[in-house]
Formats: structure tokens, C-alpha cells, sequence
């Protein structure tokens, strides 16, 4: 009994413990922490505008990418699936200072700026939404045919099926995408700066052009911070919103 | 009994195979709590036959009724939940508990809930699932052979009067399958609905069926009994997919009760050893059975028991594992024949041990030459 308490505690908790402890000795020890309570007003409008990149590109990316991932398993749609999941696979290759340059390149052609917060949240949501419409078309694919055909001779409509039955089994192979999304945005979103979108990148990019590391981590630790924020969420959310009956063992353990 | 469902001419050709007809004008009528089992070689068509009952399967001409009623004209959903739909690799839904499985079509049907926890309970009672144990597990925690149970149950859950079942127990062990055969001929004594099972194992359909479909190539070859497809095979097609042993094979589908000599040489456990001496020679026995005033089964005495000094044969009575209940089958019976064979026959009780009959070895051959 005693090694599967203290199991968890060795493999996860103090690992993390110890990555937050490096990371604000970073923080305090460059002088990021003095830095940015000088200009604290400032820190705060940038850590807003890094979670309106962040939340407003990934809700783009969820939605859309769901919907997309799921129109490509329904009959009539399907024949598409293996074009647009070869489309998302070169699309997800692509690397993130890439993305911002192409949004920065290809906007202007189709009449809009390339500089700003919207060309900043296009080219995350571009880049986000590849693995969650791969992961969505492959979870629902992966759904046993036995479990739709029970279902649909049980008497089940499409539709139940589908929510019901379909993207409730899928859910785990989802939620694995949009954890991925989510690390490709936040990991990108100090980028966006570079094309006018504003955040912490600011910070980031200023220090290194002053090679200052006060101002660099000033932007840097944040950053790292809402990753986690991010990812610890949607730990605990997945916990809560897939079935038991689906979830790995790792998730039932502690 | 009222004819519950009818396939009439029913045939399926598939769209880019038209010189083939999957299944070609069959036709049969199923009564009202009968299992009638379709079985073949594979690719016959008896799935395809089954899968046109609740329409997962479109078919291209021909006509079935439930009850009367043309399916053609029924909503799909609706048809469909009051067919129950069981299926070999089960198809349970990983992500609902048990009990979320067999409410599945209740819940859909708009039951209420006291109504739905009801049924769930009953049914995991009825498939021998202790349901406060199971309920709220999940399949993955579940065996093979519970999982079918748990398949069969939410097959009956909106009490459809029919069940269509695709080879339920076609994934399970040989031992397994046997117990979950005879677990689910028990469940069908007490439910009765009209069943179509398909199999593509002879002993199954011999077993489960009261009708057996024999198809080949799409075309229905004989529709009967066990008994009568066993004993009248209609060509050498149905002889040879019986099997050479099909006389043995009856073994297995007739009941002691059916072979047994009623009035068994009883003799009751108060009366005196000198009478059962007589009785002995006025039957030209080797022994008795000694039953007590209610006629149930105590043992029996033979000629040295007798030689013993005694003032009633309860005294000097032998003890026998020699007997059956009458509903066994002959071939439990032979078997048991075979190893207790102190009487020289099997004696036949009923479910208290009262005496009914005996059988000996050549009653049995007696049957199976009919």
C-alpha cells in the first residue's frame, strides 16, 4: 500500500515541484521579478493580450477543428477524409516561425493586413487546428464497428450515435489533440509579436535585442507558466469530462 | 400460437453482384416464442437473412411481418427498437457503465427512471449478475462471458417480442459457450420471445432451435424440427451437414422422459424382505428400488442384500447414484448408463427424486431406430 501512495508522489509531484523551482530562481535570480514589478501596469497588459491570443485562437481551433474532423467520418463526407487529413499532416510539418511568416506573407494578397492581432490569431489558429482535426477524424475511426452496429440495430439515429456514442468513445484521442494544439499555441503566441500581435513575445524579443536577460525572462517565465496553467487544466479537465469506462490507467491512479 | 413473424419471398441482391442472389425467395413463418436457428456454410446468406429483419440490411423484393405488420411500412428507429440486437463481438459501449448499457433503448423509449433501475435490475438477475456488483462497472472489467451476458441482457431490455442474435456466443470458449447456451435456454423458459439465431455450428442450432433454417447459397434447403431435420433429412446436402453421427446427435435433443418404461419395480422401504423376495421372482428381476411412502428414491436391494437378516428392506437397502431427473438428456443418460451399472439401468426421477421410470440401454435404441 505504501509504495502506491508515495509512487505517484515520486513520478509526478516532485518533478514538477523541482521545474517550478528553477524557473523562478531564473526569475528572481536575472531580476525579470524587479523588472516586472516596475512596470507591472505593462506586465499586465501583456499577459492580457498573451491570453486573448491564446484562449480566443485555441477557441477557433476546437471548434472548427472538432467539427471538421467529425464532417469528414459522416457518409458523403468521408471521401474526403484522406485529402484533408494529408492536407493537416503537411499543414502540422510546418514550423511555428514559418506559420507567422506565411500569415505575415500571404494575408496581403487576399486584401487583408499582414501586421496585427488578427493576422497573430490567424496563424495560430492555422496552426493549432491541424492536430485536432487529425485526432478528431482518427478517434471517431477508431470507434469499434462492432459498437456502431450494435448501436445502429439497437435502433439508435445517426445523430445519437454520434454524440452518444462516437465522439464520447473518441474523447480521450481528442483531448490528446487539443493538448497539442494547446502546447503548439502557447508555444507559438510569443511569436506573434514578430507580425504586431502584441503579448508577451514582447518582452521576450526586446530583451534579446537588448540582450538583457532581466526583460527576456521578464517575458519568458510567464510564458512557461500559462503552458502549464494550460496543460494542468485540461489534465484535470479530461479527468472530469471522459468516462471512466475509457480512461488509461494513468488518469485512475491517483 | 399465433404466427409473430413471417418472411415472405424475401431476396437480397447486392448492387454490382446481380448474377447472385445473397438470399433468393425465402420464405417461413416463426411462432410466437420459438427460436428458430438459421445455419449454413458461410456465405449462405443467413446473416444477410437476419440483417433484412430490422432493415440493416435493405432488401430487394419480398415481404416480412412482425405481428401482422409489413416492415417496409414501419419507422426504422422505431422498428429496430422493438427488435432486441445481439451480435458476436457484443458491440458494449465502453464508455457507459453496465447499467447505462441496458437502459440505453429504455432511455431512448422515454421510460422513467424508477421504471428503467427496475428492468436493469431485474434482467442483470435474470442473466445471473449479482446487480448491485455490476451496475456501475464498466465492460472493460468485465470477462468475455459476462460481457455476453450483459450483450443479451440489454438485448432484452425494452422487452422487444423478438431478438435477433448473430452468432452471441461464437467468440466464447467451447466450455463457456456451453454454459452460456444452457444459462440462456433457461432465461428463454421464463421470457419467451421469438428468437432468430444464427449460427454457423449444426450442434448450436440443433441445440438452441426449435425450428432450424438450413440455407445454402441464398436458397432455403429444409425448415423443420431438430427432431424431424435429424430424422427425415430432406436431401444429401442436409445428411451430410448433420454429420455422419446425426442419430447420435438426437441423443442430445431427446429427454429420458421420452425413452423411459414407466412403472418401475418399486418396493416400499416398510414392507418386509420376504416380499420383496417374491417380487423378485414374480418379475424375473435382479433387483428393486426402494422408494419411501412418498415414492421418493432411497436406494435399492438385490438378492444378496436380502440373504441379510432384517425385518424391512429399508434395512438392508443399497444406495445408488444410478438415476436422472426426467428432463436430462439421453446422452447424459447413456453416459450415466454406462458408469453406474450396478441396476443395469438408469432409474428416472423428477426434480424431488420421485420415481417415474426407468431406462435401460436398449430403450434407447429403441428411439433412435424410429
Amino acid at each position: 500500500m505504501e509504495t502506491r501512495v508515495f509512487y505517484p508522489f515520486i513520478k509526478k509531484i516532485i518533478p514538477v515541484v523541482v521545474t517550478i523551482i528553477i524557473v523562478l530562481w531564473l526569475y528572481i535570480a536575472y531580476g525579470a521579478l524587479e523588472y516586472s514589478f516596475n512596470n507591472l501596469a505593462e506586465f499586465f497588459r501583456l499577459t492580457l493580450e498573451h491570453f486573448f491570443l491564446v484562449i480566443v485562437s485555441m477557441t477557433a481551433a476546437v471548434s472548427i477543428g472538432v467539427s471538421l474532423g467529425t464532417i469528414i467520418t459522416r457518409k458523403g463526407f468521408d471521401r474526403f477524409g484522406p485529402a484533408i487529413m494529408a492536407m493537416v499532416n503537411v499543414w502540422q510539418s510546418v514550423p511555428s516561425l514559418g506559420v507567422i511568416a506565411l500569415a505575415y506573407g500571404f494575408l496581403p494578397i487576399i486584401g487583408l493586413s499582414g501586421i496585427g492581432v488578427i493576422p497573430g490569431l490567424i496563424a495560430l489558429f492555422f496552426h493549432a487546428v491541424a492536430p485536432i482535426v487529425r485526432n478528431t477524424y482518427a478517434g471517431i475511426q477508431g470507434v469499434s464497428e462492432d459498437v456502431i452496429e450494435a448501436a445502429t440495430g439497437m435502433g439508435m439515429t445517426q445523430k445519437q450515435i454520434l454524440f452518444k456514442i462516437e465522439l464520447s468513445n473518441a474523447l480521450p484521442v481528442i483531448m490528446g489533440g487539443i493538448r497539442t494544439a494547446t502546447a503548439i499555441i502557447v508555444g507559438t503566441a510569443p511569436l506573434a509579436f514578430l507580425i504586431g500581435g502584441g503579448g508577451l513575445g514582447f518582452w521576450i524579443f526586446t530583451g534579446i535585442a537588448l540582450m538583457d536577460m532581466g526583460i527576456m525572462m521578464a517575458g519568458a517565465v510567464p510564458v512557461a507558466l500559462i503552458a502549464m496553467l494550460f496543460d494542468y487544466t485540461l489534465a484535470r479537465l479530461e479527468k472530469i469530462i471522459i468516462s471512466k469506462g475509457i480512461q488509461a490507467e494513468e488518469y485512475q491512479e491517483v | 400460437m399465433a404466427i409473430m413473424l413471417s418472411l415472405q419471398e424475401v431476396t437480397k441482391i447486392y448492387p454490382g453482384a446481380e448474377h447472385i442472389k445473397a438470399v433468393d425467395s425465402l420464405s417461413f413463418d416463426l411462432e410466437e416464442g420459438e427460436i428458430c436457428t438459421l445455419v449454413g456454410p458461410s456465405g449462405c446468406g443467413k446473416t444477410t437473412a437476419m440483417k433484412m429483419i430490422n432493415r440493416l440490411i435493405p432488401m430487394t423484393s419480398g415481404k416480412i411481418l412482425i405481428d401482422d405488420q409489413n416492415i417496409s411500412r414501419m419507422d426504422t428507429i422505431e422498428l429496430r427498437r422493438n427488435i432486441g440486437y445481439v451480435i458476436q463481438n457484443i458491440g458494449l459501449f465502453p464508455n457507459m457503465t453496465i447499467a447505462e448499457n441496458i437502459a440505453t433503448i429504455p432511455k431512448l423509449k422515454g421510460w422513467d427512471h424508477d421504471r428503467i433501475t427496475e428492468k436493469v435490475e431485474s434482467l442483470l438477475e435474470i442473466v445471473n449478475l449479482p446487480a448491485e456488483e455490476f451496475m456501475e462497472r464498466y465492460p472493460k472489467e468485465l470477462s468475455g462471458g459476462q460481457q455476453q451476458r450483459i450483450g443479451v441482457a440489454r438485448g432484452m431490455a425494452a422487452d422487444p417480442p423478438i431478438m435477433l442474435m448473430d452468432e452471441p456466443f461464437g467468440a466464447v470458449d467451447p466450455i463457456n459457450r456451453e454454459h452460456l447456451q444452457n444459462e440462456f435456454l433457461k432465461i428463454q423458459e421464463k421470457v419467451r420471445k421469438t428468437i432468430v439465431f444464427v449460427t454457423h455450428d449444426i450442434d448450436e442450432a440443433i441445440k438452441m432451435g426449435d425450428k432450424i433454417c438450413l440455407l445454402k447459397d441464398g436458397s432455403l434447403i429444409q425448415f423443420d424440427s431438430p427432431e424431424k431435420m435429424l430424422t427425415e433429412p430432406a436431401n444429401d446436402f442436409v445428411r451430410d451437414f448433420l454429420g455422419g453421427d446425426r442419430t447420435l446427435k438426437r441423443l442430445n435433443l431427446l429427454q429420458l422422459k421420452s425413452a423411459m418404461r414407466p412403472d418401475p419395480p418399486v418396493i416400499m422401504q416398510e414392507e418386509s424382505p420376504e416380499k420383496a423376495k417374491t417380487m423378485l421372482t414374480e418379475l424375473e428381476a435382479e433387483n428393486l428400488i426402494v422408494v419411501d411412502q412418498e415414492r421418493l428414491l432411497i436406494g435399492y436391494v438385490d438378492r444378496d442384500a436380502l440373504t441379510k437378516m432384517a425385518d424391512t428392506v429399508g434395512k438392508v437397502t443399497l444406495s445408488t447414484e444410478a438415476f436422472l431427473p426426467a428432463t436430462s438428456s439421453l446422452k447424459d443418460g447413456l453416459s450415466e448408463i454406462f458408469t453406474h451399472d450396478e441396476l443395469g439401468y438408469l432409474i428416472v426421477v423428477e426434480e424431488d427424486k420421485k420415481v417415474v421410470g426407468i431406462l435401460k440401454e436398449e430403450d434407447i435404441k429403441n428411439i433412435l431406430r424410429k
